[in-house]
């Protein structure tokens, strides 16, 4: 207290314009996830599907309109490396155009619903009240409806809905019933927040609430919605697989994985591989969310084991 | 360990036990943990024997390793940790042995009490179900009415009414101290010969503690176990404890008889506990002994005397090789024999002054101490503030059953530089006290004045903003109280960015504040949890200042800290009042604590405040019941005082706020009123006393000095 | 207690009718089955099918709203839900597609129960241990599986050994095989069109019930309150057993009442890959059909599901926890 020596406090100060100290927080966050290696793992599967499902078509000269006469319902062989269909159309060709149609359908719905849920929960967590009860309400009342009949009605009705196309819709519906849980949880974690000292704290301070949301709130949630992100990405898709396969979810000519299994269970003894692969691939994509999903957990949770490591080193750092 | 058995050991395993033999003894006791940052070394070398009926205490701050003795002692610790060394009970080693095998030990002949009675209770088994099992465990023929008969006479021991019924009930229709009292009973269901007690009072308010610690008492007069108590609080043994052991780092210290280690410490770390503890019975007027640091971090090896980097006395002599626990040279050998692990015990015989040694500061003196109490400005005066809460029943459409009056009624003020502290148990209000004034709302019911400022203008932004610079606020959890997201520099920047204060003057500031709270100004970008206890809170205190205020609001402010580390912030909200002329309104349940740091204190009962003035008028002089009844449950650190003083045990629990009685509030648990005869009694029920002035302070009672009732007045001789 | 259910018991009421009435909507205003009848032949004018169809009480021509009350007055006034485009009454095969699915689902329900609670119990015993790890990692592959994809993958092995053994012992679809003799061949047959539909559901359905009664237990069996037993006198095992275990069934006890409706209404999967006409592939099959009355009512039967298990959630929880019994 008395060994004061004003040039350390000069550096502090030259530290803390830097900003230096933000950029840590991620990068904590980053190193934990980095430091998992079945996380990093799923990270790379998902990024190398994502790029087949984009740049996948030059793999093959074929596309998923054109029919190859001379091959009908082959085997995989270096013309169509993953085979063809029964009607000779290339299953890679296929594989793509499913595969970026369920990645669509996952990252639009997890990443809406999750924007959606945290409005939702974020407003009756701080309005309270009337607004709560009856916000709450709906809420339940939402989680009753089974939502396979919606997706249902809505996908084979003919009302107005049907002019989009099968996925768009598909989207819309999902959407609809995907937000609830989470809404409900983002509710009472900031009710819990809200009670914490730090944001009496700020309150007391006469910090503007719309602030002690933005800087409290927030943060504090968003590894919640990051992890609910993921978990949506991954529901998505497993959701728009078993639709699919029963024939509610997406319809031809929208080409999905889902509809690639489901057309494929009638031969699954004469054409295998139409089976199999897609539905390795959707192991594929869903498995590498999980085990990202996995990671990040870790990586936020401030009781994780990584964390000890994470924290000495940063300590270090601040301390030289 | 097993292998080097000495032949008298031998002798002993052979059952040639004596019976003024030590019915435990524990030899050279380590227990490490395998964590992340390596194995953690928590328990190294403890070595005692407990007398048959004797009551040791094992004192120690937060990581000193005396639950994780106790632990070890009943064979409680996870597989995962590695403990060697010997444990005997009469002279059978318990180390080692399975868990079936101890089995048979543990409940029957060691039994314990644990530190947090609202979660060691089973929540889906009833009381009786529970008590009837630590029966049932080792009598495996006793007839089901005789294991209820059994049941009903413990309960009726450790003081619960009505026991045959109670027997019925489940643990959450308990309050803390009663279910603290079922634990009791179940852990003297059978006799046991050593009654382990870990921290059997921290979670529990004075006047329960007061009531555990006495059926604590009982329970070894009917069952004359040997007791070991484990404890932060050196007042809690003084009076109860035979021999104590001060453990610092996972080893003991210093050991000796109670008036070994009260009058004549040996040990720095035991001296500078001592002068930590404020008095509750001194008006002592001079600054707490602070132990600088933190204790090492037992990951790493220890080479030196452990409590090196923070004594004062420390020469290079300490730094090499850690000394043993030897005796003190000088004293003739007792029970344990007084024993100190420093080389420089001898230097610290006689009246050693902790003061002097730890270089506790000067009192510092505040420029309005020379000012008389009326001629300073009042900084915040409440005018008969209510806080009524509506009690509701029903789900869809509520009614409502009643009104909880959690304050009901409050009036005082507070002037420039003065410390007003408000105490009481909880529940009694003193939190909803601080909400209410924190609150600054023109709806509120009764006037709130800060700083010349009423609530019932506060109906603009500008206004409660100007409000908020006078008063901030201290909160008791140091770690919930700052955003774990935020570095210091943030935490401290949020209010002064919020006054709209340019960039470089915040920096300035900040720079500042941490100097003035005694923190490094580089350690400003760490986050919270790179700090210590103490630390955090002299970090929430920075943030209080930042803005200037002229009064800062203090909930609980040391409760959460360790005592060594207590002492230092006391000093520093001492010399911060001094030094920026501030004054506090504190909320404490710790006596000692409001003894030591306040000008004036508010006594509160169910909502209301049953006496007021100044500390050393009130504490030295209490008028009201409840105030003398407060003060006399305070354990003092002085084993001698502790043993003889007269004590009032209050009867249960603070009443519900909602079956606050017609007359006086009080009256229910007044031990004055019991020993009234009827025609004075209808007076309390009937009329309620005022707060009135009579002598140096207010106080609400009818019978001020009253003749206490015997059946709640004990002594220890 | 009593007064409590039925208090609840209103609120859901009040849900139902809202979610029902909401299904309507979206029904009538979606589903148009005169699109259907137009392909019917010979070709009927649209005159005549408006002239059906309102005999059968679905006239097209009123507008939503006209539809709702009057479907709402049959219901009210004679419990009538309705009737079918093909004029089947919707409540004389209500009760068949129901009794059809509890049969299909009842004994998964069970085994998947206590498959599950069994496994969670011993995997947390054995935490990090081998049998542990592959227990639970069993039930976050299944999480990964999408349910009509693994119903289906059991439907070929079952077939995979009736090619192996040369025999049909398992039938992998339908619930009896017509025109069997009853007795002991009736039995044979029920329990071979039983074997693949319950085994699959139970292997896929007992992981969120494992992974659920892991985790709790595992949160208790360092408790305090287990401590305590401990120091009474009971071993590590003992205290677990007594004291950890009971707690540790308050939250899967709650769980499961709300989990037994997801698993009926959530039944379509299992109904259509194993063609059993329960009331899930029929309410599938009514929205093809363009069947507004069958697809609401197979939607209020979802919510009332729902909400008995709502319902009984609340009283699983007061029957474990006696911290929430109403005095």
């Amino acid at each position: 207290m008395t060994n004061i020596i004003d040039p350390i406090a000069e550096i502090d100060e030259a530290r803390v314009a830097d900003q230096d100290v933000v950029i840590g927080k991620s990068r904590i966050i980053f190193r934990r996830f980095m430091r998992n290696r079945t996380a990093v793992a799923g990270l790379f599967i998902f990024l190398a599907l994502f790029l087949f499902s984009i740049f996948g078509g030059f793999l093959t000269s074929w596309d998923k309109d054109t029919i190859d006469p001379l091959n009908i319902g082959m085997p995989p062989s270096p013309d169509h490396l993953l085979g063809t269909t029964q009607a000779g159309i290339d299953l890679m060709a296929l594989i793509v155009d499913g595969t970026r149609t369920s990645i669509l359908i996952g990252l639009i719905v997890g990443g809406v619903s999750v924007l959606i849920s945290a409005v939702y929960g974020c407003t009756m967590a701080f309005f309270g009240g009337k607004v709560d009860a009856t916000m709450l309400f709906i809420l339940e009342a939402l989680i009753m409806m089974p939502a396979i009949l919606v997706v249902a009605v809505a996908t084979s009705g003919s009302g107005g809905l049907k002019d989009l196309p099968s996925w768009l819709l598909l989207i819309v519906v999902l959407l609809f019933f995907s937000w609830m849980g989470t809404a409900r949880l983002v509710r009472s974690l900031s009710m819990s927040l809200m009670q914490r000292d730090y944001v009496k704290a700020a309150k007391y301070m006469g910090v503007p609430s719309r602030r002690i949301v933005w800087r409290h709130l927030v943060p504090n949630i968003g590894s919640l919605l990051v992890l609910d992100f993921t978990r949506g990405i991954t529901g998505a898709i497993l959701a728009e697989v078993a639709f699919s396969f029963i024939g509610i979810g997406i319809k031809l000519p929208d080409i999905s994985l889902g509809v690639l299994i489901g057309q494929a269970t009638g031969q699954v003894s004469s054409f295998p591989w139409m089976f199999w692969v897609p539905l390795t691939v959707m192991f594929l994509l869903t498995g590498s969310l999980a085990m990202m999903n996995d990671g990040l957990r870790d990586a936020f949770d401030p009781s994780s084991s990584s964390i000890g490591r994470a924290k000495t080193k940063i300590a270090k750092k601040t301390n030289k | 360990m097993s292998t080097n058995i000495t032949p008298a050991e031998r002798l002993r395993d052979a059952g040639l036990y004596a019976p003024g033999d030590a019915v435990l003894s524990v030899r050279d006791l380590n227990v490490r943990f395998n964590s992340e940052n390596g194995v953690v070394h928590a328990v190294r070398g403890v070595d005692f024997d407990l007398m048959p009926g004797k009551t040791l205490g094992i004192v120690g701050e937060s990581g000193s390793g005396k639950s994780v003795t106790s632990m070890a002692i009943m064979g409680l610790l996870p597989e995962t940790a590695d403990i060697s060394g010997s444990v005997r009970f009469k002279g059978k080693e318990l180390l080692g042995l399975s868990d079936k095998a101890m089995c048979k030990h543990r409940g029957n002949d060691i039994a314990m009490v644990f530190q947090d009675p609202l979660s060691s209770l089973t929540p889906v088994y009833t009381v009786g179900n529970q008590i009837i099992e630590a029966l049932t465990v080792h009598n495996p023929t006793m007839s089901k009415q005789a294991k209820e008969a059994r049941a009903v006479e413990l309960l009726r021991m450790v003081g619960i009414p009505s026991p045959k019924d109670r027997l019925k009930a489940f643990p959450h229709e308990f309050s803390g101290g009663m279910r603290q009292r079922v634990m009791i009973a179940i852990a003297i269901a059978n006799d046991p010969r050593i009654l382990i007690a870990d921290e059997p009072t921290t979670a529990l308010d004075v006047t329960i503690q007061a009531q555990v610690l006495e059926v604590l008492h009982t329970a070894q007069e009917e069952t004359g176990a040997a007791v070991v108590m484990i404890t932060h609080d050196l007042g809690v043994v003084a009076g109860m404890a035979d021999d104590i052991m001060v453990m610092y780092a996972g080893k003991p210290v210093e050991t000796g008889t109670v008036e070994d280690i009260y009058y004549n410490p040996r040990m720095p770390y035991t001296l500078g506990l001592l002068g930590a503890v404020p008095r509750v019975d001194t008006s002592d007027k001079q600054s707490l002994v602070p132990i600088e640091g933190t204790p090492p971090n037992l990951a790493l090896p220890v080479l030196g005397c452990s409590f090196a980097a923070r004594c004062p006395m420390v020469s290079d002599a300490c730094l090499h090789g850690e000394p043993e626990l030897i005796p003190v040279p000088g004293v003739e050998a007792q029970t344990l024999g007084h024993k100190a692990a420093c080389i420089k015990a001898e230097e610290l015989s006689g009246n050693a002054d902790a003061h002097k040694i730890f270089h506790a500061p000067p009192k510092p003196v505040s420029k309005f101490d020379g000012v008389a109490r009326v001629e300073r400005q009042k900084v915040l005066e409440l005018k008969d503030v209510k806080k009524h809460f509506p009690l509701l029943k029903g789900a869809l459409i509520k009614r409502r059953i009643g009104t909880v009056k959690a304050v009901d009624g409050l009036s005082f003020d507070i002037r420039e530089g003065e410390c007003l502290s408000i105490v009481g148990e909880s529940g009694c209000g003193k939190t909803t006290t601080l909400l209410e004034i924190m609150e600054f709302h023109p709806d509120q019911v009764g006037e709130v004045v800060i700083g010349g400022v009423s609530n019932k203008v506060a109906t603009d932004h500008k206004t409660t903003m100007a409000m908020r610079k006078e008063m901030q606020m201290v909160f008791q959890d140091p770690t919930g109280a700052l955003d774990p997201r935020f570095t210091v520099y943030e935490v401290l920047a949020e209010p002064l960015e919020n006054l709209g204060m340019p960039k470089a003057a915040i920096r300035k500031r900040i720079m500042e504040l941490m100097k003035l709270v005694g923190l490094q100004p580089d350690h400003v970008n760490r986050f919270p949890n790179q700090f210590s206890g103490g630390q955090r809170q002299r970090i929430g205190i920075a943030r209080a200042l930042a803005v200037n205020p002229k009064l800062v609001v203090l909930d609980e402010p040391v409760s959460a800290l360790d005592v060594s580390v207590q002492a230092g912030v006391i000093n520093l909200l001492d010399q911060l009042r001094a030094e920026l002329g501030l004054s506090y309104l504190m909320v404490a349940h710790d006596l000692s604590v409001v003894r030591h740091i306040s000008d004036r204190v508010a006594v509160m009962y169910l909502g209301k405040i049953v006496e007021t003035g100044d500390v050393d008028d009130v504490f030295d002089n209490p008028r009201h019941p409840y105030t003398r009844a407060l003060l006399s449950a305070i354990p003092v650190p002085d084993p001698n005082l502790e043993r003889t003083r007269e004590r009032i045990i209050l009867q249960g629990d603070l009443p519900s706020p909602l079956d606050a009685p017609k007359g006086c509030n009080f009256a229910t648990r007044c031990p004055v009123f019991a020993a009234l005869p009827a025609a004075k009694q209808e007076k309390c029920l009937t009329l309620e006393p005022p707060l009135a002035s009579e002598g140096a302070q207010d106080f609400a009672c009818f019978f001020p000095d009253g003749e206490i009732d015997a059946d709640m007045l004990v002594v220890h001789a | 207690m009593l007064k409590y259910l039925m208090k609840r018991s209103g609120i859901y009421l009040i849900m139902i009718f809202l979610t029902t009435s909401a299904g309507y909507f979206l029904a009538v205003s979606s589903l148009k089955p005169a699109v259907l009848e137009q392909e019917k032949i010979p070709r009927p004018t649209p005159e005549q099918v408006a002239a059906s169809f309102r005999g059968l009480g679905l006239d097209p021509d009123l507008n939503p709203w006209e539809r709702y009350i009057q479907w709402l007055g049959g219901i009210i006034t004679r419990w009538d839900w309705g009737r079918s485009p093909n004029g089947a009454f919707v409540n004389a095969e209500f009760a068949d597609r129901v009794l059809v699915s509890t049969r299909l689902f009842i004994a998964s329900i069970i085994l998947t129960l206590i498959i599950g609670v069994a496994l969670g119990v011993y995997s947390a015993a054995r935490q990090y241990k081998f049998q542990d790890r592959v227990i639970t990692s069993y039930s976050y592959l299944v999480h990964i599986l999408p349910a009509p994809i693994a119903y289906f993958l059991v439907q070929l092995g079952a077939i995979g050994i009736n090619e192996a053994v040369g025999e049909r012992i398992f039938f992998v679809t339908g619930i009896s095989t017509p025109g069997i003799d009853p007795g002991w061949p009736a039995f044979v047959d029920m329990v071979a069109h039983y074997a693949v539909p319950t085994f699959a559901m139970t292997i896929f359905g007992w992981a969120g019930y494992q992974i659920a009664q892991r985790q709790y237990l595992l949160d208790n069996v360092n408790a305090d309150f287990v401590r305590t037993a401990r120091a009474k006198g009971l071993t590590r095992n003992q205290a677990i057993r007594k004291h950890a275990l009971r707690v540790s069934f308050i939250p899967v006890a709650q769980s499961i009442a709300f989990t037994i409706p997801a698993i009926f209404t959530g039944g379509f999967f299992a109904e259509a890959i194993f063609a059993w006409p329960g009331i899930g592939l029929w309410s599938i099959q009514a929205i093809s059909l363009q069947d507004v009355n069958v697809a609401t009512a197979t939607l209020a039967y979802g919510s009332v599901i729902f909400a008995i298990g709502a319902i009984l959630a609340d009283f699983a929880t007061t029957l474990v926890d006696p911290r929430v019994r109403v005095q």
